[in-house]
């Protein structure tokens, strides 16, 4: 066959072609020679000579199809209403493939004749002119006339038949009508629009989704209501999430994906953002009673409403915060400070295990969590006028740790336990206060040589050092460094000795100290009349000290020194650890049976405190006996002679070493005073580089700037502003009393 | 210190036998004493010999290091006391780190402005 343009007679080739387009679009058989050349019949009629007769080809062949589907419209509606939906979904299958062939079919035409003349995809979507009038492809023409001879007549019909079809599946979980009808049917709104460019479910919207999605919202607050007749929340919320996935399984049933979340959000709407207050209710008792079950379906329901959640986030952070709060609060006893901490983190553990369990680790739920701790943590009794003792019981805690007598504990267990203290020290406010505490008692083990050992200690200080920066941890440090420098003193110093060959008497040992890294303050150091027995020591080590170091000046720290001291008047010899200043004491009776405080405190010129607690301490260990209850200058003090012990070495300087309520009182002005300057120094640094600053936003930069080791109290940095005025490093600007300026 | 102690038992029993031993060492004279002192632990604190404590040129104390090397030393683990004290023939003291600065400047104490010529150095 030539594909040469040759004249053609239209009617009779039309005839011919219009028989197997019946063919076709009935899905009646059709054999391949006859296809073949009714393929090439449309190609000889757009190509026809002397004119192409594509444009009459197109014409008639709408004529058909409008003709058929006005036929197949007849036979549906002659099904009657019962079989309307069965019928229609019948011949829609046939059709929808049938017009597939056809545009097959039709390929010359659709490729030549249409395709150039069809709007480019920019125009489509920019241009929005105006397509009726124009051709379409075959294919696309057959989905046309089926929606405009074939929808738009039945619709209305159709989808209240599909809604019933639905609410039946609501009721009995079951239709009458076929599933396969019903979905068909509702699909073939969006199938009859895919080869739209754009606006593909615009039908199946308008048509059928808005008339559904209204129907079903009905049906949901119709649900709703019945339900909350049970005035049960946990039963109403079981009954809501399983009612959700049902109609989400409904929708994959029969329904567009496009129209799943729209369901969800229609439900969510009218059964739980509709009855926010009733859910409400029941959330106090709930998160009180920690019912997992009832918190996690709450949670998954409040999730898709906006902004529901922050009551669920409140109460759930009352809830840990009061729990917080009765596992710290009336400790009593020793041991107060381990019974802190381990509460506190058993209480943090707990609810973050359970924000991670019930509310997927929400963020909305940390945060509570961390707001709670904080809360707890920094919890000042008495209505915030007494501070919070959490810094001083962490740090207990620590020291508790850390010292040698810890026993029955593992290296690891007490590693483990060292790094999870720092979950609370990141809760802490008052940074300044425990590094005040945690520094004293550092010092104390350092000295006193209990510290179980270095590693855990080096260890401890370097997770301060990454919560709170090299600021803070700077003298705790340097503390370190003083000991091991000490250790090499002590070697040389012995090298020394032993090359003057000069004899102490005792074994001397030696910490010296760099000022102003330890806590201890040179008002500690109060007269003291050394023993002879020490001088020399004294001394040797002041003289070898000088030779080696040039402009130092050493003082000694006698509070802080220990003597060994052997017993040698009793029925055993004990070897006793104490004080200087106990063992000074115990040396005047070497020569004499009876001494009064008086004569001691004379003698050793030490001030009555110090008499009245290291004397005190001796007679309560049994080594002296007093003869008044209280002492006082006039007491007199004996040696016991029958003292006995089972055990012949020991340590008595516990009972002087303990923190006095006055030290934690003198560590908490100290630190008052730290802040002031801290506050000061921060103010003169913002107002150097600022110039000028308005009130509050001075007031935002120093509070910024110190959230590291403390939060400041307002009134104090407007005290620090004050004292910052009168010493003339600002002044308040002329304009305003609420702006200052920085003075030169 | 156990054998010490077992050897020191015996003669505080009887304190006639050590008499009878004419040793001059310590152990036989111990016994007679009531309180002998064995070993002894102390503690000193040292800090530069100085009149101000604070370094009137960077105005920290002179037992800190001086504010440059606090900055340098911030990524060292234990704060080298690198930074040491000078003393002045005018008994003033300062860092010698600032010290050494200000000198390049101007050869006078900032304090009371006599020639500057070093007295001593702080080790």
């Amino acid at each position: 066959m030539s594909l040469k343009p040759r004249t053609v007679d239209f009617n009779a080739t039309w005839t011919l072609l219009q028989e197997t387009i019946h063919g076709v679009i009935t899905l009646a058989h059709v054999p391949r020679p006859v296809w073949n050349d009714r393929f090439s019949d449309v190609y000889s009629l757009c190509v026809a000579h002397p004119e192409p007769m594509a444009d009459r080809l197109y014409a008639e062949t709408k004529l058909y199809l409008t003709n058929h589907v006005a036929k197949l419209l007849n036979e549906v509606l002659e099904g009657g209403d019962a079989h309307l939906v069965k019928n229609y979904f019948k011949y829609w299958t046939d059709y929808s493939i049938g017009a597939r062939y056809l545009h097959s079919l039709y390929l010359y035409l659709n490729q030549q004749h249409i395709k150039t003349q069809k709007l480019s995809d920019a125009e489509i979507i920019y241009g929005g002119s105006d397509t009726a009038g124009e051709q379409m492809e075959i294919g696309e023409l057959a989905l046309e006339i089926w929606r405009s001879g074939m929808i738009s007549p039945l619709g209305y019909k159709l989808v209240k038949l599909l809604l019933e079809a639905i609410d039946e599946d609501r009721l009995y979980h079951t239709t009458t009508l076929p599933i396969d009808a019903v979905k068909g049917t509702i699909l073939s709104f969006v199938e009859v629009q895919t080869y739209k460019k754009k606006g593909q479910l615009q039908l199946y919207q308008e048509l059928f989704e808005e008339p559904f999605l209204n129907s079903s919202g009905e049906h949901f607050k119709r649900d709703a209501a019945r339900l909350l007749e049970s005035k049960d929340v946990s039963l109403y919320m079981e009954k809501v999430i399983a009612k959700i996935d049902e109609e989400l399984f409904r929708a994959r049933k029969f329904l567009h994906p496009s129209s799943l979340p729209k369901i969800t959000q229609r439900c969510e709407t009218h059964m739980v953002a509709e009855h926010l207050l009733f859910l409400y209710s029941e959330c106090k008792n709930m998160v009180q009673g920690e019912r997992k079950q009832d918190l996690s379906n709450m949670y998954n329901l409040l999730k898709s409403v906006p902004n529901a959640m922050s009551v669920l986030v409140e109460t759930v952070l009352d809830h840990i915060k009061s729990q917080g709060l009765v596992a710290v609060n009336n400790l009593q006893g020793e041991s107060v400070h381990i019974h802190f901490v381990e509460n506190l983190l058993e209480v943090y553990k707990k609810y973050r295990q359970l924000i991670q369990e019930v509310y997927k680790g929400d963020q909305n739920f940390m945060g509570a969590l961390d707001k709670a701790c904080s809360s707890v943590i920094n919890y000042r009794p008495s209505d915030g006028r007494s501070p919070s003792r959490s810094p001083e019981l962490l740090a207990k805690y620590c020291d508790t740790l850390l010292k040698k007598s810890t026993k029955g504990i593992s290296e690891s267990e007490v590693d483990e336990k060292l790094s999870q203290s720092i979950i609370i020290f990141k809760y802490i406010d008052d940074k300044d206060i425990f590094q005040k505490f945690y520094s004293r008692m550092l010092a104390k083990r350092l000295i006193h040589q209990q510290t179980q050992s270095m590693d855990a200690e080096e260890a401890m200080i370097n997770r301060l050092k990454q919560a709170c920066g090299y600021e803070f941890t700077n003298k705790l440090h340097r503390m370190f460094t003083d000991m091991s420098l000490s250790g090499d003193l002590n070697n040389r110093f012995s090298t020394f000795l032993k090359n003057d060959s000069i004899d102490l008497g005792i074994t001397f040992n030696i910490h010296v100290l760099q000022a102003g890294a330890w806590p201890f303050g040179q008002s500690n150091v109060t007269s003291f009349a050394l023993p002879q027995q020490l001088e020399r020591s004294v001394q040797m080590f002041e003289s070898f000290y000088h030779k080696r170091f040039n402009g130092r000046k050493l003082t000694w720290l006698h509070h802080l020194c220990q003597a060994e001291l052997r017993l040698g008047y009793l029925k055993k010899p004990y070897l006793i650890t104490m004080q200087t200043f106990q063992m000074a004491i115990l040396l005047m009776f070497e020569t004499t049976n009876s001494l009064t405080c008086g004569e001691i405190r004379d003698t050793l010129q030490l001030n009555n405190e110090q008499i009245q607690r290291y004397a005190n301490s001796l007679v309560e260990c049994k080594f002296l006996l007093a003869d008044t209850e209280e002492l006082s200058s006039n007491t007199s003090l004996r040696l016991n002679t029958e003292y006995s012990n089972k055990r012949t070495r020991f340590r008595i300087t516990a009972a002087v070493q303990k923190e006095t309520p006055q030290e934690v009182e003198h560590t908490m002005n100290s630190v008052e005073e730290d802040r002031k300057l801290y506050l000061q120094a921060a103010i003169v640094r913002i107002m150097k580089s600022r110039k000028v600053l308005k009130h509050n936003a001075l007031i935002q930069e120093v509070c910024a700037q110190s959230k590291v080791s403390f939060a400041p109290s307002i009134p104090m940095i407007k005290k620090c502003i004050e004292a910052l005025i009168d010493k003339q490093y600002i002044e308040r600007t002329p304009h305003s009393s609420e702006e200052y300026s920085y003075v030169a | 210190m156990r054998i010490e102690e077992g050897k020191a038992v015996s003669p505080s029993k009887s304190p006639t036998m050590a008499d009878g031993v004419e040793r001059m060492d310590n152990e036989s004279i111990k016994p007679e004493k009531m309180f002998t002192l064995k070993k002894w632990n102390a503690v000193a604190m040292w800090s530069w010999d100085v009149e101000c404590d604070t370094c009137a040129i960077c105005r920290v104390q002179v037992m800190d290091a001086c504010l440059r090397c606090q900055a340098e030393s911030k990524r060292d683990f234990y704060g080298k006391q690198d930074c040491v004290v000078v003393w002045g023939e005018c008994n003033h003291s300062f860092h010698y780190c600032c010290m050494s600065l200000w000198v390049k400047q101007n050869n006078r104490c900032p304090l009371c402005q006599q020639e500057w010529s070093i007295q001593r150095m702080g080790k």
